[in-house]
């Protein structure tokens, strides 16, 4: 193993969790997430030397979304019969019910705009560094987010409703 | 709780654990891409330009804090994988030869032509691709310079339908309007950026004509902004 290899080890074992939920929640489709994810670790390694001591992580998020909005052109599929893994019963139940919900509300969405959702309100990111990572205007960033919001309150009650609604 | 915290709570209560990514294969990979992007990097450039071979071999390369468009992947070249990880000493690998006719866009840059243009590459493990497409520039002597080139890197480069498009990277000296190629029987192909519709400039590849290559208009889709669709309509108007 080269020098700084087990340093991108340590980085993807530590990254890859978030990287594939991320991938996942704009694409619906586990295994393309899986995939996506691969595809941004493999080419954050073929940078790792100028970037290992910069900001990895953002960079591999960079790459990764950039790689799934680009794919826009390829179906997107759902696998509504994903595993889940082992917990207690009661939060398979609840973790079903709150991905179920939120696979229906994020297919509403077009893949523009699942991926400002996903790096705005799972990543945090400020509408300036959306647009910069986009290569789209800020004003293109609220707009989107805008009408994205727009579809989600339309969409219907979230799973936590649904949740306090049994009780 | 509002919805937009439902939402944010939603995103975070589904994420589960790491799955287990072969990182053995991720490194592999990524050598093996390190190493194309500097072969690519070499073969881009001119012979006239070896300074700008070496500008252009880092901006392929490595782009501070910007990594590069990547569904468009790296340039793809033939050559013995170099042990070494140092860069490639330019610049002996010739620039790619162009397979069929030049299309010449239209487009000028000073006394340049930007022309695109169809080039042989080879991917290793993937037979069924054996053309990428070039975006480059003509001198008034006919010297080409490859600026950008798009290749499949996986499936059938003939497969109908959309292929890799390549965006302006800021990396060549002109830039480069988007382009790409749609194997079918297209007759327009329109794209989607913020909601406003653009028309491509269409060329059938004089070697095989179900290729069709487009491209647009820098003054119409500013080089290196991103598409948000793009379709094609065969000559009935029907989608293809």
């Amino acid at each position: 193993m080269a020098r700084g290899d087990g340093e991108f080890v340590e980085f993807a074992q530590a990254a890859t969790a978030r990287l594939v939920h991320a991938a996942f929640l704009m694409t619906g489709d586990h295994h393309r997430a899986e995939d996506a994810a691969q595809t941004a670790l493999v080419r954050t390694y073929a940078s790792w030397s100028r970037i290992r001591d910069d900001d990895a992580y953002g960079y591999a998020r960079r790459v990764l979304v950039n790689h799934l909005v680009d794919g826009w052109r390829r179906p997107l599929r759902e696998y509504p019969t994903e595993e889940v893994p082992e917990q207690r019963r009661d939060d398979v139940a609840d973790e079903v019910v709150t991905r179920r919900w939120l696979t229906a509300i994020l297919g509403a969405l077009s893949p523009r705009e699942r991926a400002i959702v996903v790096l705005r309100y799972y990543f945090d990111l400020p509408e300036a560094q959306v647009a910069r990572e986009l290569a789209i205007s800020v004003g293109t960033v609220k707009s989107t987010s805008s009408r994205a919001l727009e579809k989600l309150r339309a969409a219907g009650p979230s799973a936590a409703d649904n949740q306090e609604a049994r009780r | 709780m509002n919805e937009l915290d439902r939402l944010r709570d939603a995103m975070r209560a589904t994420e589960r654990s790491a799955p287990t990514l072969d990182l053995v294969a991720v490194i592999r990979e990524g050598r093996r891409l390190r190493t194309r992007r500097r072969i690519a990097g070499v073969g881009v450039a001119t012979l006239a330009t070896a300074l700008a071979a070496i500008v252009v071999m880092v901006a392929v390369g490595a782009r501070p804090g910007e990594p590069p468009p990547v569904d468009r992947p790296p340039p793809v070249a033939v050559s013995p994988t170099p042990k070494s990880e140092e860069p490639t000493p330019p610049p002996s690998t010739p620039p790619p030869k162009p397979l069929g006719r030049i299309v010449d866009s239209g487009v000028r840059h000073g006394a340049d032509q930007r022309v695109y243009y169809v080039v042989q590459v080879s991917v290793p493990g993937q037979p069924r691709v054996s053309i990428g497409l070039a975006a480059g520039r003509r001198a008034p002597d006919g010297t080409l310079t490859t600026d950008i080139l798009v290749n499949d890197v996986e499936g059938a480069d003939r497969s109908p339908g959309f292929h890799q498009i390549g965006y302006d990277e800021r990396s060549a000296a002109a830039p480069v309007p988007a382009f790409g190629y749609f194997v079918g029987p297209a007759q327009r192909i329109v794209g989607t950026v913020d909601g406003r519709q653009v028309d491509a400039r269409l060329a059938r590849w004089s070697l095989d004509k179900q290729v069709v290559i487009f491209w647009f208009e820098p003054a119409e889709l500013t080089p290196g902004q991103r598409l948000d669709g793009i379709i094609a309509r065969d000559g009935s108007g029907r989608r293809l």
